[in-house]
């Protein structure tokens, strides 16, 4: 009983951080067509940001991790302007592209912090006991904050302007375009968001595992199956098939500790064979 | 189609063959690279330029001519090579060894060298990849180094065994898995206790001084992990304790909650932990994380600040370590060198740096024995050397092993202080 | 030829020489280079050629060489050990090829990715294969008393398996397999539609990768004699994915090069892995961007600049075409070969219902595309379908060619039930069609276009790869005879080595019905062919369809033209939102009201008397 818990509890917390860096990854799909596999990479440099606010600057964690997200949103609009050509190629040379820019920040971030890596504490330490199980504190406030932010995500696109455009660039361009929506205003919006729920991914994951360059590699893929597996395109699949990606993987290493990789990624690919379009379907991107 | 393709391909084959042209006329250039900085007493190792295959041998045989003829006053430098991970997670310990030989060797240079010889280090980074390090080993050979003074990781150091062995190019690393002197490579000296060494002293505190009932372990399945597991399984074996449960991770894991939720349950008052500093560290603060109150116990990792920076100062407090080199001030050498540390690169040296330096010295004193020879001369000059280190006493047994003792050290405040 | 056998033996010559030039460690690290280049030409076989995301091609790697490693510890020889550590790899290779049966493009690429690192994972943890630190101290191997522990003799040894695995790449790529590969990459569902058997096909590609990973795998375990983990991990993919891609993806000498090139530019920065890999990944994004078709792309497009400035540009030009298209080269007019002296039903064997389809509707979600539709052509006849745009017409050869499968119904082609059939069995039961936006192989020659469809076996026949060669190059030249002899009777044979993308759009469509004819169909379905056509290419495709029904061949063709319609066609079936609101003779069917009212809507007075109604 307490382990299934612990380790449901524990599955649902990574499940939040991997749900947030699929939303960032979708909304960038949605609105420029872009798949994106440096997105991961954001997520690292997110990281080393909060930690270095956190743990250099002695700001509070919360407001580390603010920070961070504004000014990975800042980074995210320069590499978007580097992306932007890519947005043109079919989709196996936006895979390779990306990846190649991911190699990129993944060496760039080992230039600037060293490949050590850093240790971040958890900003709450001491677990949780209820009803006789143990349950790490931490685990719920990413659940907590990851919550927030989808809710605030859902908010923004469905009730501001900015949102609607985001949405309106999504569906139709050209359509957007004529009826006075900044195209290129708003890609870059749409990219500074995703960057910045990249960077809460971060970190969040951070106190959770180890902050190293090759972290955004493991956030990044572990994200992507996560947005494939609940319907890619899908910004309400990215959450649940985030979710149900850390459940599995939590279990996974629950039941086959050190060989939990293996077994995770085998029953991705068989779940990804038995229905292609994901736990919500996929939504494909009209790219004239 | 006939004729375009024709003209493309041929296009393609004369670029190709331009390029593998300059990569050959660049590349014979690095043939020579060896040549300038052998020991120049032998004869031999000029003409070993000539036939680029044969440099390894030709080395070979300069180095064990040269400490016999007497070698007219000779002013080249004397090449030593530090390998060690410069980048990736375990830079750090490379960049202590390298700082810790670096500072023998400043010294030693700065008082005269070897007989008039300056001594010149060259460091390469092996990425801890056991791969990356066979190649740097070739590498080492056809430069024309007479001695390595790394790696750190075993894994590395038993990779590069083979290659030095055949070119006769003595090493002293700073590894301590049993499966090094089990190898029986002549040429392969440790200057640590190998883990059987650490584990007994553990074990032995743990349960004799200590009293801790249940103890728990979790080891990594690297070399130097499933070193620490074998030797402190059989060192509890040998005082009659099982562990209350083993478990297994990788090396670089950096989620434990599933091993460290097993440990938990079985209540354990004692973790044993047998991985790498940054690894180490992250077990123990996702340990506290999840409420085990187990007091930490381990080997040389244990003992290192950036396992107390990783775990955190409150969550390592307490643990205990078997180490060789406890503080800094335990003695009038380990201040000097501490002072000597600090006055070149203003940091406090620890375990590493000071492993690294009674290294460099026992190579240094070597070197002076053979006067600057490297091959079969170096290597027994090595295995006679004793001396007074940092980390203990010096006598390199016929496996390689130099020293065969360890402390107890505990940390308080983040300090590793010796245990009363 | 002889200027290419040329360049390739200068290369050879260069390639034996270079050692001598080197000392031990360079040496080493050509023998390192060699190998990465052959598993770069693994990943060009299936993802240059075949079009299949492998980003599993390290794990291939992988597994060649943990198989042997293990093997020859336990004691086996070393190259019985070799051959079935090939063997394994190719079984993984075809275990990782189920997923790409069912997706592609970037959802095969994180699915491959995945599969990579659960087999990192595995190795990692798995007592057999070393676990974290791997297993060293491996044997030599032993080659007729060569010493191959010498890594100067090792590279003589790759140099051999380089150029072996090579030739045999360029073999398959250049042959009927290999453009069956190609003609998938560049359009899965016209390559399904004249026969290629996608799903076997990628299985190939996949297990033919494996094994040149497996190659590549075997050489490491014998030249570095130490496998761990480390030596296949992600970086190592991307590492060789970016040589590919730098290299040329479609190039099978500039993967290699690609590899090779990244191999030493490593080594160079060996103290500095950080710029190193930034100047790697900023190469891929660069390539990609601005020359995605890599360094060979960018030599052949300086070659080209070259040759066009040298040459006039005389292919296609200097003929008869008195249509020097300025939108591209033109064939020749068509001249009407009319094998019969007509008759609507010369040739033809049968007189049984070429096609028939019964009851059909097809559903899209909430959307009906086709409502009850019944339709009954006899053979060898010229069937017209039309009506207005969104009448599902494209839906019903979608439909009767295999691309979709009907909601409700059946439909029949010469008595065989075809209602669930796919594209390429539909091809092989002698259905061949063209579709309304040209799918052309854009990559592959006019002549490559028609060779791939006069290729009737099935993929199985690609057993003679590897056992018997000379069989695969001797039936490629008898085919070739039989395009050329295709391409002239279409007018095709002076562009025949051209890329489709040259020519003028009535040219394309001719070649798209060329490559159609070349299956030797008993249908041909034609969608919208006089689409973009001027008056006298119209008048030639006329004249084509005529000499295609009178060579046996039953035609149906969708057309908004309706003067060819009604000269062209013996009866016409009209479709209306999914319906048939008529089916007759042309000249009933244009005075027929619900049609006139269909397409001009319902305020059109009459139009005269109608003639009698033909029953059919």
């Amino acid at each position: 009983m307490q382990l299934f818990f612990q380790t449901l509890v524990g599955g649902i917390g990574f499940g939040a951080v991997y749900a947030l860096v699929g939303m960032g990854f979708t909304i960038v799909y949605r609105t420029m067509g872009l798949v994106n596999f440096a997105h991961g990479q954001i997520a690292m440099i997110g990281a080393f940001l909060s930690a270095t606010f956190f743990l250099d600057t002695k700001l509070p964690f919360a407001v580390a991790a603010i920070m961070s997200m504004a000014a990975t949103a800042v980074v995210g609009l320069a590499i978007e302007g580097i992306l932007r050509p890519l947005e043109a190629r079919d989709f196996d040379l936006m895979l390779i592209g990306t990846l190649g820019f991911g190699v990129v920040l993944e060496a760039v971030a080992t230039r600037i912090w060293g490949a050590t890596g850093r240790a971040v504490p958890a900003p709450v330490d001491r677990p949780l006991q209820i009803f006789g199980i143990i349950i790490r504190t931490y685990d719920l406030v990413v659940i907590g904050v990851g919550a927030v932010a989808t809710v605030a995500v859902w908010v923004l696109l469905n009730r501001t302007k900015a949102g609607a455009a985001m949405q309106a660039v999504a569906m139709d361009r050209d359509a957007a375009t004529s009826v006075g929506i900044r195209v290129g205003r708003s890609n870059a919006m749409a990219f500074a968001l995703g960057a910045g729920l990249a960077a809460l991914a971060g970190s969040l994951a951070a106190p959770l595992l180890y902050v190293t360059p090759s972290l955004g590699s493991s956030l990044g893929i572990k994200g992507f199956c996560a947005a494939i597996l609940g319907g890619f395109g899908n910004i309400n699949g990215a959450v649940i098939g985030g979710l149900a990606f850390g459940i599995l993987d939590g279990f996974a290493a629950g039941h086959f500790q050190q060989y939990s990789d293996t077994v995770t990624f085998l029953v991705f690919a068989v779940a990804i064979m038995v229905r292609p379009t994901g736990i919500l379907g996929e939504l494909t991107v009209n790219r004239a | 189609m006939r004729v375009t393709t024709m003209s493309r391909r041929w296009l393609l084959a004369v670029s190709a063959c331009t390029v593998l042209v300059v990569v050959a006329g660049c590349s014979s250039s690095k043939k020579t690279s060896g040549t300038t900085s052998t020991p120049p007493a032998a004869v031999g190792s000029t003409s070993a330029a000539s036939g680029g295959a044969s440099t390894a041998s030709a080395s070979t045989a300069s180095a064990s001519t040269a400490g016999s003829s007497a070698a007219p006053a000779d002013t080249s430098a004397i090449k030593i090579a530090v390998i060690d991970a410069q980048s990736g997670q375990s830079s750090s310990l490379g960049k202590w060894e390298y700082d810790g030989v670096k500072l023998a060797v400043d010294q030693a240079n700065a008082a005269g060298g070897i007989n008039g010889r300056k001594v010149e280090l060259t460091v390469f980074d092996d990425q801890a990849d056991p791969t990356v390090s066979t190649n740097l080993a070739r590498k080492a050979v056809s430069g024309g180094f007479i001695a390595i003074l790394g790696p750190a990781e075993s894994a590395d150091a038993i990779a590069m065994s083979p290659i030095l062995q055949q070119a006769k190019i003595p090493y002293i690393t700073s590894g301590q898995s049993p499966a090094m002197p089990k190898l029986g490579d002549p040429y392969l000296f440790l200057n640590s206790p190998t883990s059987t060494t650490y584990d007994t002293t553990l074990a032995n505190y743990a349960v004799k001084t200590a009293n801790f009932t249940h103890i728990a372990m979790i080891t990594n399945n690297g070399a130097y992990g499933k070193g620490e597991h074998d030797a402190f399984t059989a060192a509890l074996k040998a005082l009659n304790v099982t562990p209350v449960t083993d478990q297994i991770v990788t090396p670089d894991q950096t989620d434990f909650s599933a091993a460290l939720t097993s440990i938990r349950q079985k209540n354990p008052d004692a973790l044993f932990i047998g991985a790498e500093e940054v690894e180490s560290g992250l077990i123990v603060k996702q340990a506290r994380g999840l409420g085990i109150k187990a007091t930490i116990i381990g080997a040389a990792p244990t003992s290192t600040p950036i396992f107390v920076q990783t775990a955190g100062t409150a969550n390592a407090e307490g643990a205990v370590s078997s180490t060789p080199y406890l503080t800094n001030d335990t003695n009038a050498q380990t201040k000097a060198f501490a002072a000597a540390y600090d006055a070149a690169y203003g940091t406090e040296p620890e375990l590493h740096g000071a492993k690294a330096y009674d290294g460099a010295e026992i190579m240094l004193q070597a070197l002076k024995t053979t006067n600057g020879a490297g091959g079969q001369a170096l290597d027994d000059a090595i295995r006679a050397v004793k001396y007074q280190g940092l980390v203990g006493n010096f006598a390199f047994d016929a496996t390689g092993v130099g020293v065969h003792e360890t402390q107890i050290g505990i940390i308080k405040n983040g300090v590793l202080t010796a245990a009363s | 030829m002889t200027r290419k056998a040329a360049g390739l033996v200068l290369l050879a010559v260069l390639a034996c020489l270079l050692p001598h030039q080197l000392n031990i460690y360079w040496i080493h690290v050509a023998d390192v280079a060699v190998i990465y280049g052959i598993l770069a030409l693994g990943l060009a076989l299936t993802m240059g050629a075949a079009g299949q995301v492998n980003l599993a091609q390290v794990a291939f790697f992988g597994v060649g060489a943990y198989a042997s490693a293990i093997l020859t510890t336990h004691g086996w020889p070393f190259w019985v050990a070799a051959i079935v550590a090939l063997l394994a790899a190719a079984l993984v290779g075809l275990l990782v090829s189920i997923p790409a049966l069912r997706v592609q493009s970037h959802y095969l690429g994180i699915v491959t990715l995945g599969l990579s690192l659960a087999f990192t994972n595995l190795v990692t943890n798995t007592a057999l294969t070393g676990q974290a630190d791997g297993l060293n101290s491996l044997v030599v191997p032993p080659l007729f008393g060569l010493n191959l522990s010498s890594d100067l003799v090792y590279y003589y040894v790759e140099i051999v398996a380089l150029a072996l695995c090579l030739a045999w790449a360029a073999f398959v790529v250049h042959t009927r397999l290999g453009r069956r590969f190609r003609a998938m990459r560049d359009d899965p569902l016209a390559a399904a539609s004249i026969g290629a058997e996608i799903p076997y096909l990628r299985i190939t590609a996949f297990v033919l990768g494996a094994v040149f990973g497996g190659v590549a795998g075997v050489l490491y375990a014998g030249l570095i004699r130490y496998v761990s983990p480390a030596s296949f991990s992600l970086s190592s993919m991307f590492f060789v994915l970016a040589g590919f891609i730098i290299g040329g993806r479609f190039s099978l000498l500039g993967a290699v090069g690609g590899a090779v090139f990244l191999v030493l530019l490593r080594e160079e920065l060996s103290n500095y892995e950080a710029y190193a890999q930034i100047l790697y990944g900023g190469l891929v994004v660069v390539i990609v961007v601005f020359a995605p078709t890599g360094l060979v792309g960018i030599v052949r497009s300086v070659a080209k600049a070259f040759k066009r400035r040298t040459e006039r540009f005389s292919e296609g030009r200097a003929q008869v075409s008195d249509e020097a298209s300025p939108t591209g080269l033109s064939a020749r007019p068509y001249r009407a070969v009319r094998l019969s002296d007509g008759g609507s039903l010369a040739g033809v064997a049968d007189s049984s219902a070429a096609l028939l389809i019964e009851h059909v509707t097809k559903r899209f979600r909430g959307l009906t595309a086709l409502e009850d539709v019944d339709l009954l052509v006899p053979a060898g006849q010229i069937r017209g379908i039309v009506g207005p745009n969104g009448s599902g017409k494209t839906t019903l050869f979608n439909i009767i060619s295999g691309i979709y499968a009907p909601t409700t119904g059946t439909t029949e082609v010469f008595g065989f039930r075809t209602t669930r059939a796919t594209s390429y069995r539909l091809a092989r039961r002698g259905v061949a069609r063209t579709f309304q936006n040209l799918r052309l192989f854009g990559r592959l020659t006019v002549r490559d276009n028609v060779l791939v469809a006069l290729d009737q076996s099935r993929t199985i026949w690609a057993w003679r790869y590897l056992l018997w060669p000379f069989g695969v190059l001797r039936a490629d030249a008898v085919m070739r005879q039989e395009a050329d002899a295709l391409l002239a009777l279409y007018g095709l044979l002076e562009v025949a080595d051209s890329l489709p993308g040259v020519l003028s759009y009535g040219t394309q469509r001719r070649v798209e019905i060329a490559r159609a004819m070349a299956r030797r169909p008993r249908i041909l379905l034609l969608d919208e062919p006089a689409a973009g056509l001027n008056g006298q290419e119209m008048h030639q495709l006329a004249e084509i369809v005529r000499d295609v029904r009178a060579s046996g061949v039953t035609v149906v063709l969708i057309e908004h033209n309706m003067g060819l319609v009604m000269s062209l066609c013996d009866q016409v079936t009209v479709l209306a939102s999914g319906r048939v609101i008529a089916d007759n003779v042309p000249e009933v069917v244009a005075y027929d009201e619900a049609v006139i009212a269909a397409y001009l809507g319902e305020s059109s007075g009459d139009n005269g008397p109608r003639p009698a109604q033909v029953n059919t």
